[in-house]
This record gives structure tokens, C-alpha cells and sequence, in this order.
């Protein structure tokens, strides 16, 4: 019989319903997982076993019941350690907020376990949710399941260790340059960044107002399809959130990719590839392509503009909100992100200004050019074979170790500037045997697109299903 | 020190009470050279016509039709 942790999160909710399996059971699975390979993965800061135990006990009772269940009902799950839940813990993967208990439930842990799920604990996450690799001075860094001395990518590394390592059915991870799509390519897992507005960042930490995006990490794209509609649609607790009505994405997922126009990019998204990275992004896409999709080269507009002004948002925004420690407890941060902090204190303001009163106009002209031609972009979701976290230790490395560790997230932030949603699911493996992904984007609220487009492509290949060794060697 | 460097950290000093943490912080710092020929490699390139204009506004503007 198949381990019931290894069940995804939609085939795990619809042996809950039918009673085939127990939230007790999921639960109790996930658990031996994480006291076998947590030692070695560090996907985890905190597990609340009593609180969890109780909530999947009470999930069992309105099963027998026979109670309305919800989409995610009896899914145990655990987060990035930065969404709030009152009287819970709330470390932000940080020393400065190691005590910190909000008194506020985040709204999208209020919608998933309005819908049946229940949390069990927080995951490892890159300090303040600012680095692309999973380093974490004060926590300890995260390891990729895959091959310990490799990043995990982050920032969202516990979620996407995690979720590889069969600790949690999905996670929630956040996306300010690619902190949900890097962790789910590194990890083989599957994660969307949804469209800028799309899902409420109320009781979230906040790390760059304008760039900042709610999502899950799963192991298939249907279980991001689920989450995503539970989670997704307006919240009068962010006014920034869309009001545009959420569509059934599971419902799209039908495999039929007839008429689907890809796009490869002939420029920025194979600039220093590796080429191990773009022929498994090809491969991917002759995949996609027998499913009926046509695939075509096209010219990305305004590219140089998209990564100047995108660069100038994050770290302006993000040194606003952390000028107070930077001024009283600087010494509290990692090095590398107190680094990083630091320069964006001598952006000007106007830079500021002029870069995000382009934004819009950049983001029309941009989606009137490429959509006009395709309905997607594929690229791939790191440009080069995954590196070691010894490689992009700035805090040890020598001059030079910023850039390696800043091109970790080349290919998936200039999405975050245009707001434009973007999947990452596994397409294959690198000569050191750590997974490649596939970044797959499409317009503003095209998530129904892109993951038909990638749950086909998981119809047909199974970089998905596979374990990592750190699970064989428990 | 570089002439830029000592000038922007003077600058973060002033108008913002804060030190260069670490050297990574000034290696990074000096890196800015390189943001602020980027940023004006493109400004008032390209011109569009509808500046200023929403953000939000132009996610709808550009969004999936209903399939």
C-alpha cells in the first residue's frame, strides 16, 4: 500500500472523505516523516503535535458524522513560519522576531481551515523572507532533500523541503522575487505566484508591499489548483486584493491543450544558461506540444526596463520596513541580509516613484505585445544547476559569493514586477541529480492557464511522484 | 575608499542613521553603481502615453478573458 504520506494533498482529501484514510492517520504519516529526515533536512522551526493531534481527532469526528466536509478537509499542513496565527508562534525565520505571538489570524489560514485543513506547524524560511538559497543564520539552514549539501532555494526553503520531503501535503510559501516558484524548482515540487492582487496578504509578514504574493507549494498541480481557489478572491482585511471572481480552477485541468500558444523567450530567460536547464525546459515543452499546444520563439519588449525598476521596488520597500532594527539591532540580522538591506537606503525617492508609475504602462504594452502572440512563456525557473549552499554563503564566501546568490532568482523576478502569475512544477534532473523546473506564465488572472498547461504536462511524466533520498535513507 | 562608496554611505548615515553593517553591506553598496546605470540606460525609455496611470488598473486591463 502506497505510504500515506506520499498521497498528494487532493488524493489524501478524497481518502479522508471516503473514509479510506483518517486525518489522524495523514497526520501520524507526516509526523514519522518529519522525526526521521527533519534532522537532516531542517524544513521546520516549530510543531504543535498536541493542538494538531486534537484538530485531526475533531476532522475524524465530522467524517463519522457525516458532517459537510470542505475541500481540504483533514489535511494536516504546515507553513512558512510567517503567517500569523493568534497565540501561535511567529519567528519570521528571524532572531529579531523569535518571541513573537501575533494576536491575528492570517486570512488565508482562515479560509484553509475554513475549509477543513488544520496546521500543525511552522516551516524554515529565508530571515524576513529575503534570500533565494534557504540560508538561515539563526534557525539553521535548510537542506535540499534531494542532496543535503545543496540549496533549497527560499525564500520559502522549509515549505519546499518540506513538501519534497513528505512532512506536509502543501505549504503556503510567499513570493516577493520568486520565493515560491525557486523552492518549489529546487525541491521538485510544484508552486504558483499568483497574479499581483490575487490573493490577500492580510496578517502575512510583509517584505515588499508592491512585489509581495500569497501561494501554495504542493506536489501536483491539481493540489495548487485546490488551495488556489480556496485562498484566492477578495478580502475586505486587504484592500489591495482583487476583486475579480475566482474560477473553479480544477475544473480546467483537463488535459486538452489544443490550441495553447507557448512562447520560449529569445532573450533575458536564456541569458548564461546552463544548457542542461534549457533542453529540459525543450523537452518539456515537445511534451506540451503533443497535447496539442503549437510552441514558438518570441522577443520579450521592454525586458531592460522590467529588471531595472523591479530591482529598485524590492529594495527600496524592503528597507523602509525594516529601517528601525537596521538602525537599533543591526547585529541581529545574517550578514547577507543586512547586506542586502542596506544599499536600498541610497535608492533615491524618485527612482522609487518613476519605477512604480511605469509599472502599469509597462506592464500593458508588455502583455499587448506577447499575448497578442502566445498564450504562455516557458522558461526555466533557475538559470544554471543548482549550486550548494557553501557556494552562495555570503556570510563565509568571499567578494564575489552576492552575485552567485543573487542570479539564483535571474528568471523568476521580473514576473513579480509585471504581477503576471507564474507556475513552477519539476522537469527533469541536473547531472548532480537535483531537479530542474519549469516557469510557466501567463496574463494577469491566467492561473486557470498555466496550470492546465502544467497539470497536463503531469498527465504525461512523473518528476513529480519521484522521492527524494533523504526519505530512503530514514 | 571608493569616491562613491564613501559618498553613499555618508548619505545612508545622514539621512538615515545607518552604518555599513558588515562589508558584504559595502560590497553591495558599491554595487549600486551598476543599479543606477541600469536605471539610466531606460528612463524615459520607453514613452507611453497614458502615464501616470494604475497599476491595478492595467492588471485588469491586460487579464485572461473568460475561457
Amino acid at each position: 500500500m502506497t505510504d500515506l504520506a506520499d498521497l498528494s494533498l487532493t488524493e489524501a482529501a478524497e481518502a479522508v472523505r471516503t473514509g479510506d484514510a483518517t486525518a489522524t492517520e495523514l497526520l501520524d504519516a507526516c509526523l514519522a516523516n518529519i522525526d526521521a529526515a527533519n534532522p537532516r533536512v531542517n524544513a521546520t522551526i516549530w510543531l504543535d503535535r498536541e493542538g494538531a493531534a486534537a484538530a485531526a481527532r475533531a476532522a475524524d469526528a465530522a467524517v463519522r458524522a457525516r458532517a459537510p466536509l470542505g475541500p481540504l478537509h483533514g489535511i494536516p499542513l504546515a507553513h512558512k513560519d510567517m503567517y500569523y496565527q493568534a497565540g501561535k508562534p511567529c519567528t519570521c525565520g528571524s532572531a529579531l522576531r523569535k518571541d513573537f505571538v501575533p494576536d491575528t489570524t492570517a486570512t488565508v489560514i482562515e479560509r484553509m481551515s475554513a475549509a477543513g485543513a488544520f496546521t500543525f506547524g511552522g516551516l524554515n524560511m529565508a530571515e524576513f523572507a529575503q534570500n533565494p538559497t534557504g540560508h538561515n543564520a539563526h534557525h539553521g539552514d535548510c537542506h535540499n532533500p534531494w542532496s543535503l549539501p545543496y540549496i533549497t532555494g527560499g525564500s520559502s526553503s522549509g515549505s519546499g523541503a518540506g513538501v519534497a520531503s513528505r512532512f506536509t501535503y502543501a505549504a503556503l510559501g510567499s513570493d516577493t522575487g520568486g520565493s515560491i516558484r525557486l523552492p518549489a524548482s529546487a525541491c521538485g515540487v510544484t508552486g504558483i505566484k499568483p497574479t499581483q492582487t490575487r490573493v490577500s496578504r492580510a496578517g502575512v509578514m510583509p517584505l515588499s508591499f508592491s512585489h509581495d504574493n500569497v501561494g501554495p507549494l504542493a506536489r501536483t498541480a491539481r493540489d495548487c489548483a485546490r488551495i488556489l481557489r480556496v485562498i484566492a478572491g477578495h478580502d475586505e482585511r486587504d484592500p489591495t486584493s482583487a476583486r475579480v471572481p475566482v474560477p473553479d480552477y480544477e475544473a480546467a485541468l483537463d488535459g486538452d491543450l489544443r490550441g495553447l500558444r507557448i512562447g520560449l523567450p529569445t532573450n533575458h530567460f536564456r541569458d548564461d544558461a546552463d544548457a542542461e536547464v534549457l533542453e529540459a525546459v525543450e523537452r518539456a515543452t515537445e511534451i506540451l506540444a503533443a497535447r496539442g499546444a503549437t510552441v514558438q520563439r518570441v522577443a520579450l519588449p521592454h525586458m531592460d526596463a522590467v529588471l531595472a525598476y523591479g530591482g529598485i521596488v524590492s529594495r527600496v520597500e524592503g528597507a523602509a520596513i525594516h529601517a528601525r532594527w537596521m538602525r537599533d539591532a543591526p547585529q541581529d540580522y545574517a550578514v547577507h541580509l543586512s547586506a542586502r538591506l542596506y544599499g536600498g537606503y541610497a535608492i533615491p525617492g524618485a527612482y522609487y516613484v518613476e519605477s512604480l508609475s511605469r509599472r502599469g504602462p509597462i506592464l500593458k504594452a508588455f502583455a499587448a505585445e506577447v499575448f497578442s502572440k502566445v498564450d504562455v512563456l516557458a522558461t526555466p525557473t533557475i538559470r544554471f544547476r543548482l549550486p550548494t549552499l557553501a557556494d552562495t554563503d555570503i556570510d563565509r564566501g568571499p567578494p564575489g559569493t552576492e552575485k552567485r546568490f543573487m542570479a539564483v532568482s535571474d528568471y523568476t523576478r521580473p514576473f513579480n514586477y509585471l504581477g503576471l502569475p507564474a507556475v513552477s512544477l519539476p522537469c527533469g534532473f541536473d547531472a548532480n541529480g537535483l531537479p530542474i523546473g519549469l516557469q510557466v506564465a501567463g496574463r494577469p488572472f491566467a492561473e486557470a492557464r498555466i496550470l492546465r498547461a502544467a497539470e497536463a504536462y503531469q498527465r504525461d511524466t512523473d518528476w513529480h511522484r519521484q522521492r527524494p533520498p533523504v526519505l530512503a535513507a530514514a | 575608499m571608493d569616491d562613491f562608496l564613501s559618498r553613499t554611505e555618508a548619505m545612508i548615515a545622514a539621512w538615515h542613521g545607518i552604518a555599513a553593517p558588515n562589508e558584504p553591506a559595502r560590497r553591495m553598496a558599491a554595487d549600486l553603481a551598476s543599479t543606477i546605470a541600469a536605471f539610466e540606460a531606460v528612463r524615459d525609455l520607453p514613452r507611453f502615453e497614458d502615464e501616470p496611470s494604475s497599476f491595478e488598473a492595467a492588471l485588469l486591463d491586460a487579464m485572461e478573458q473568460p475561457q
